[in-house]
């Protein structure tokens, strides 16, 4: 008796848990949707269907950026659909394409100076410091500072402070000055990738091992291998530990070309 | 002497730090010797470089009130520039914050809702206090006359400019508009003249000391520009100057890089070597030729410091 109550009474807080409901606005029109989703999926609970401004869904490649607001409140909140989770009385739009200029160049042709950036986006000068940008960006980047760094020509600097950026276009959207910050960043990282960051010894060295062959005969080997045999070789081979020492070699060297 | 250096702000501005680092360089260089550790407020953007004139358009005050809002937020009650254009925005910036309750008032209001990113921690600020223009905004000039005085510059002296002949060249945004920047008296200003003959230069008058270079126009009217800083010039050329000394990089760019431009539509015209005031100050307090950025001129100005063409001290 006393069990089968319990387990009425779990069931009940169960499905308590599972409905629990929040009113939000999608473009002016109210839905309740539960409480769990992110903005993406509550999106798509209420009959929408995603084919622009969704991508990933994981956070990376900044197709869902998303303006909302509160009735109790002036400011603009802003989110990744697909990371933001709904909240009680949101009043959503995403902003799926925001039209953007950008300058069309070859990087080996350009040198990583602030001239470059001014001679590509002139309009960088137009940015009058409001900051808005900042406030602006689901990333949580000083948008504003990396635009400065490029106007002052450090190139290093507004690469490293862009570096996290999804190119949401979401300061895009609010920079009075017409601004297209995120094309001038991965500009910035650009010219830094190609002209200043160190270049990877160890990389161009494989590359030339590729080239003088002494991959091949370890690939001719796996190529007649038998697929059975190919599965269990690969199920069974050695990886990196994630926090490994710095000298970490496989046990099985025959695959290993070292110096 | 202790040797613990007096920290002290100071606000360089974009130009320093790509197209005249020279500027900076000699700027670090001399405020070194002089005792002062100088701190760039964090996060320093562009200050605008125009300070907004119009009743209404404000946004343009909301960059330089930051910038300064930093400089409080970091403990500091002055900070200093060596651009005259930077210096003139801070200044007036800071005025209107005293002066004109709405603007405070709207400034305020808006910058309120900035949002810091710390770096390592990614942790956010926001809410941020008013800034009641209580910091002072000093020229480098007017610091050196008022707070470190000439006499210790003079006591500290190591190379004889030997009596170069120098013209001060005030140009527009030292001194104007009357009243608001005023590190001088705007129709009869002495500073950079005191300033000069401390360091040892002979100093030569000449009437073009407060005309303007031909400023901005050198983008949009690049052959008014040349000719504005032709009449510049040909005057201290004609009232017998060696060098021509200044404080902004704008002026800078229009009397020294455009001498090419100038020759070509003045044949007649001879180079003329100008200089920095920090770059004359850095070379009498004996700073090394190379933090003088001697090579980012047009006009090389090697001779006038009595620097042969190979570097070598003559
Ligand atoms: S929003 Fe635009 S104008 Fe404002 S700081 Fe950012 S880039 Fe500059
Ligand atoms: S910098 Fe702009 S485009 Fe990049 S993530 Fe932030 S808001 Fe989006
Ligand atoms: S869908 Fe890619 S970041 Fe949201």
């Amino acid at each position: 008796m006393s069990n089968n109550s319990d387990s009425k009474k779990k069931n009940k807080k169960q499905s308590e848990t599972t409905l629990e409901m929040v009113p939000i606005f999608i473009m002016g029109k109210k839905h309740d949707v539960p409480a769990t989703l992110t903005i993406q999926k509550a999106f798509e609970y209420a009959g929408y269907q995603l084919v622009r401004g969704c991508g990933c869904r994981g956070g990376i490649c900044g197709a869902c950026g998303t303006v909302y607001r509160f009735p109790d409140s002036y400011r603009i909140e802003v989110g990744l659909a697909c990371q933001t989770v709904v909240k009680p009385n949101m009043y959503i739009s995403q902003i799926p394409f925001f039209p953007a200029n950008k300058a069309v160049y070859d990087i080996e042709e350009l040198e990583p100076t602030g001239s470059t950036v001014w001679a590509l986006y002139p309009e960088i000068f137009k940015c009058v410091g409001c900051g808005t940008c900042t406030r602006s960006c689901p990333m949580d980047i000083d948008v504003m500072e990396y635009i400065s760094r490029a106007i002052r020509g450090d190139i290093a600097g507004a690469a490293e402070l862009s570096f996290d950026c999804v190119m949401c276009g979401l300061c895009t959207v609010r920079c009075p000055s017409e601004e297209v910050q995120y094309n001038i960043g991965i500009l910035t990282r650009r010219l830094y990738g190609r002209h200043i960051a160190k270049r990877a010894k160890h990389l161009e060295d494989a590359v030339e091992n590729v080239k003088q062959k002494k991959f091949d005969k370890g690939v001719k080997k796996l190529k007649k291998m038998d697929i059975d045999k190919l599965k269990e070789i690969y199920s069974a081979r050695e990886t990196e530990p994630q926090f490994g020492p710095e000298e970490w070699e496989p046990e099985n060297k025959d695959y290993l070309i070292t110096e | 002497m202790g040797n613990k250096k007096t920290k002290l702000h100071y606000y360089p501005g974009c130009t320093l730090k790509e197209k005249t680092t020279n500027l900076d360089d000699t700027t670090y260089a001399v405020m070194d010797l002089l005792g002062y550790e100088l701190i760039e407020p964090e996060n320093w953007t562009c200050c605008g470089a125009e300070f907004p004139l119009t009743e209404e358009k404000i946004v343009g005050l909301a960059a330089p009130v930051r910038i300064l809002r930093q400089v409080k937020l970091e403990g500091g009650n002055k900070v200093f520039t060596v651009c005259s254009f930077c210096f003139n925005v801070l200044k007036r910036a800071n005025e209107a914050m005293v002066t004109d309750p709405l603007k405070h008032k709207r400034i305020n209001a808006f910058l309120k809702d900035d949002i810091t990113i710390d770096r390592v921690t990614g942790d956010k600020t926001t809410g941020f206090p008013e800034y009641n223009g209580d910091v002072s905004v000093l020229h480098l000039l007017e610091f050196i006359r008022d707070e470190v005085g000439y006499e210790k510059i003079r006591a500290l002296i190591k190379r004889d400019l030997g009596k170069v002949k120098v013209v001060p060249y005030y140009g527009c945004r030292l001194l104007r508009p009357k009243g608001k920047i005023g590190i001088d008296k705007p129709d009869d200003p002495s500073i950079f003249e005191e300033f000069l003959e401390n360091i040892g230069c002979e100093v030569i008058d000449f009437p073009f000391k407060q005309e303007c270079c031909g400023s901005y126009l050198s983008l949009s009217m690049p052959d008014a520009a040349s000719e504005a800083s032709y009449n510049v010039l040909r005057s201290a050329k004609l009232n017998g100057a060696d060098v021509l000394a200044l404080s902004c990089p704008l002026c800078y760019y229009n009397l020294d890089r455009r001498q090419d431009r100038i020759k070509e539509k003045f044949p007649e015209f001879h180079e003329m070597p100008v200089l920095f005031f920090t770059q004359l100050l850095a070379w009498a307090l004996g700073v090394d030729e190379e933090i003088l950025g001697l090579d980012q001129h047009f006009c090389d100005p090697r001779s006038v410091l009595g620097i042969d063409k190979s570097g070598v001290e003559i």
